[in-house]
């Protein structure tokens, strides 16, 4: 039915985006409360959008009043809904992280952090919300160039990161609207339902085939998809600690997303299981990746970097899932990537806390905070067993589900994928707890500044968060099998 | 095969000023050469969605005096040129972001040769 | 700092040719409905015609819009975009729908010409703010922020 939420789901933070420099030249003290009522706000309307959408079906708004397939469509089902309430909420409480981080290290640059943050937010709604092919390449491209000015604005060595992810996220761009050109030269639509119709005819031609391939390549350099991430350490580690929650939770969950959209939804599961067997190689690349990610993790003394490499392997994990081809991978697969927005924005808000506090880099360093930030430290035990995936967090029922979707599709090598890199994921987070915990407590340092309270009420929400959504977690399932899950299963 | 060369050399010139592109972006390490080898590739690709829009013996999509409707085969087709608009603009705004980026590491390492920044950085 | 261009021909050519540019960037706005043409590309030649007397004449001598001008003039523009697009969606159409902007004595068809040009106005504004303080970012010495 039309509605119109999806407009304004994607006003709020764009509105938010323009006002806030010209309101914050004149006064900069009132970036923050734009921005954060704003996202309040945001959240607010991507709950009441997902319940419509869950209960009444999905909702439609096309812009402009032209219709589909001329006009661009916008619409909200279950599996945009989900995801757009976890990015709302997720960027809401890294926001709120952010705010005396900000003020210590970019104190200068207020203005174009809160508004580059919402522009980012912005498109990130956008890319899920879309119903139209082009639509989430302009707003891939958006987004994209909000990060990359948000991972460089520390000046530095996060420069030349920040360069580099510029180069190959605009390689990945292109590869991906070549692969939309190639889909509209055959079919001659952009529209995604109405290339759902229109693909069975021209399904065996060389033309279509090319297209899901530079569309997969393209998403898959976005998204950090090994062996395509080379991106992605140094950006993660070097980006200032006030954008990396953000950053890391929210911005490459889109594309993997949108692939999911692209392959289930615009092409179906009987193309893929027959003509074009992509979902059988992205499996395989997922298990690789998974190992090979937290392989790499361990070998890093950096704690940023080893969580960047750990966020390749969970990337391996979620491709894995939705590769298996049954209904309980796919549910599982999307369960730990809600899981995982919280894991990421938790940890990197504990690394972020820890470089505020003393100047913490490495996984020794955490040690120093065991005197005056025992709760900051709940915070990252309770996010690094949930990583590992012990109950009863979120992470460990988002691995079960896909070690079950595995058993049942009789895919043993994903099996095997999913419990190899869980324990390797357990090595590097069991000696970062054998280094904080299991030596004698340091001397107390002179210069230890209070935790502010903007982190510690973003971690204890998040902590909070990743148990409840473990211990709910039959709830959330539930509503994933019965709202979310694509025809053709 | 070979009549690719003969009967399509448009998508020859689109694939080579792509692989180009790549090829400078990749191996190059002064970073404005970067940059130079990331605007051929995506002038490619919207070269790859104009010679969608072609056909032939037709005119350009815009109304003219006559209020007499063209049928539409009369004139090309305008939607990759529109979408083409917005690409253009897309390449535009990441051109002038990287540029103010590479200003940015010019004034502080004093050297637009990514090596040598990475020397400088040890 | 810019320092003015030595050359004569370069001062006289720039003196005559930046009401040409800024005339020829009304008309691709205005014509953008029926000819190739509109906001963006209008608003690129307003900044080219912005640009080449500093280039001509140096910083000092001809700097029309001061940077902090530019970006609040880009986010006005913006606003006038979104503000424009904003409207038929509170009043109950969708976003950009400008079939049901408010005003009145208009029809419908007539109604979405005006909102066309309006918010192609809203872009010119928006792109020539926003390409001119590219250009004082890229030629200032000192100031080495990212925006």
């Amino acid at each position: 039915m039309t509605s119109n939420l999806p407009g304004f789901l994607f006003v709020i933070p764009f509105f938010a985006a323009i006002i806030i420099p010209v309101v914050g030249f004149t006064n900069q003290k009132l970036c923050r409360p734009i921005a954060l009522g704003a996202l309040v706000f945001l959240s607010i309307v991507s709950v009441i959008s997902l319940s419509e959408a869950v209960l009444h079906g999905p909702l439609s708004h096309e812009f402009g009043g032209w219709a589909p397939p001329i006009g661009i469509v916008w619409v909200i089902d279950g599996l945009n809904g989900l995801l757009m309430v976890a990015i709302s909420v997720v960027s809401l409480i890294a926001l709120v992280h952010a705010g005396p981080l900000v003020e210590k290290e970019l104190s200068d640059r207020v203005i174009p952090f809160y508004s580059l943050s919402l522009l980012l937010i912005a498109a990130l709604g956008g890319m899920v919300l879309t119903g139209d092919l082009f639509n989430l390449f302009v707003f891939l491209e958006i987004g994209s160039l909000a990060s990359y000015v948000l991972v460089g604005v520390a000046g530095g060595r996060s420069l030349l990161s920040a360069f580099r992810y510029l180069i190959l996220g605009t390689i990945g761009a292109s590869l991906y609207l070549l692969g939309v050109g190639y889909l509209y030269a055959e079919t001659g639509t952009l529209n995604m339902a109405d290339l759902a119709q229109r693909l069975p005819e021209v399904i065996d031609s060389r033309a279509v085939l090319t297209g899901l391939l530079f569309i997969a390549l393209g998403l898959a350099v976005k998204m950090g998809l090994f062996p395509l991430h080379g991106w992605l350490p140094d950006a993660y580690t070097y980006a200032p600690n006030s954008c990396t929650p953000l950053l890391t939770s929210v911005v490459t969950k889109v594309p993997l997303y949108a692939f999911v959209r692209i392959a289930f939804w615009v092409f179906g599961m009987e193309a893929l299981n027959t003509q074009i067997p992509i979902l059988v190689v992205l499996g395989w690349i997922g298990a690789v990746a998974a190992i090979v990610g937290a392989y790499l993790a361990i070998w890093q003394e950096n704690f940023k970097r080893m969580l960047a490499y750990s966020s390749v392997s969970s990337m391996g994990l979620f491709m894995l899932g939705f590769s298996l081809g049954t209904e309980t991978g796919f549910a599982g697969g999307l369960f730990y990537v809600l899981a995982d927005t919280l894991m990421k924005a938790a940890l990197f808000g504990v690394a972020g806390a820890a470089f505020y506090q003393c100047g913490a880099l490495t996984v020794t360093d955490l040690a120093r905070l065991r005197r005056n930030m025992p709760w900051v430290l709940v915070a990252l035990l309770i996010s690094a067993l949930s990583m590992v995936g012990i109950p009863p967090t979120a992470g460990f029922f988002g691995k079960w589900h896909l070690v079950v979707g595995a058993l049942e599709a009789e895919k043993y090598f994903a099996v095997v994928a999913i419990l190899v890199s869980s324990m390797l994921t357990a090595l590097y987070f069991f000696r970062m707890f054998q280094r904080v915990w299991a030596k004698p407590l340091l001397p107390v340092e002179p210069n230890f500044l209070e935790t502010p309270f903007p982190i510690k009420l973003s971690l204890g929400v998040l902590t909070f968060g990743i148990i409840a959504l473990g211990l709910g977690s039959d709830l959330v399932m539930g509503l994933i099998f019965e709202s979310v899950i694509p025809k053709g299963f | 095969m070979a009549d690719i060369f003969l009967y399509r050399p448009h998508f020859v010139a689109f694939i080579i000023l792509f692989l180009l592109g790549m090829y400078i972006m990749v191996v190059n390490p002064n970073l404005v050469k970067k940059l130079i080898g990331m605007y051929l590739m995506q002038t490619s690709i919207i070269l790859f969605f104009i010679i969608l829009a072609v056909k032939k013996d037709s005119t350009i999509p815009i109304i003219l005096n006559s209020v007499t409707a063209l049928p539409p085969e009369a004139y090309a087709n305008p939607l990759p040129h529109v979408l083409m608009l917005t690409a253009i603009v897309v390449g535009v705004s990441t051109l002038g972001v990287s540029l103010a980026m590479v200003i940015a590491l010019y004034r502080q390492y004093k050297t637009l040769e990514e090596d040598q920044i990475l020397g400088k950085m040890k | 700092m810019i320092q003015p261009h030595d050359s004569v021909i370069v001062h006289t050519l720039a003196r005559v040719f930046t009401p040409i540019i800024q005339l020829f960037a009304l008309y691709v706005l205005i014509h953008g409905h029926d000819s190739p043409g509109g906001g963006f590309q209008a608003g690129t030649l307003f900044a080219a015609s912005i640009i080449l007397p500093i280039l001509a004449f140096g910083i000092q001598n001809s700097q029309v819009v001061l940077e902090r001008q530019a970006i609040i003039l880009g986010g006005i523009g913006i606003l006038l975009y979104a503000g424009i697009g904003l409207l038929p969606l509170i009043l109950g159409g969708e976003f950009l729908n400008y079939g049901e902007l408010p005003i009145p004595g208009m029809e419908a068809s007539a109604r979405r010409h005006w909102g066309i040009l309006g918010i192609e106005i809203g872009v010119t504004i928006a792109v020539a703010a926003t390409a001119v303080s590219i250009f004082y970012s890229l030629s200032q010495r000192g100031k080495g922020e990212e925006n």
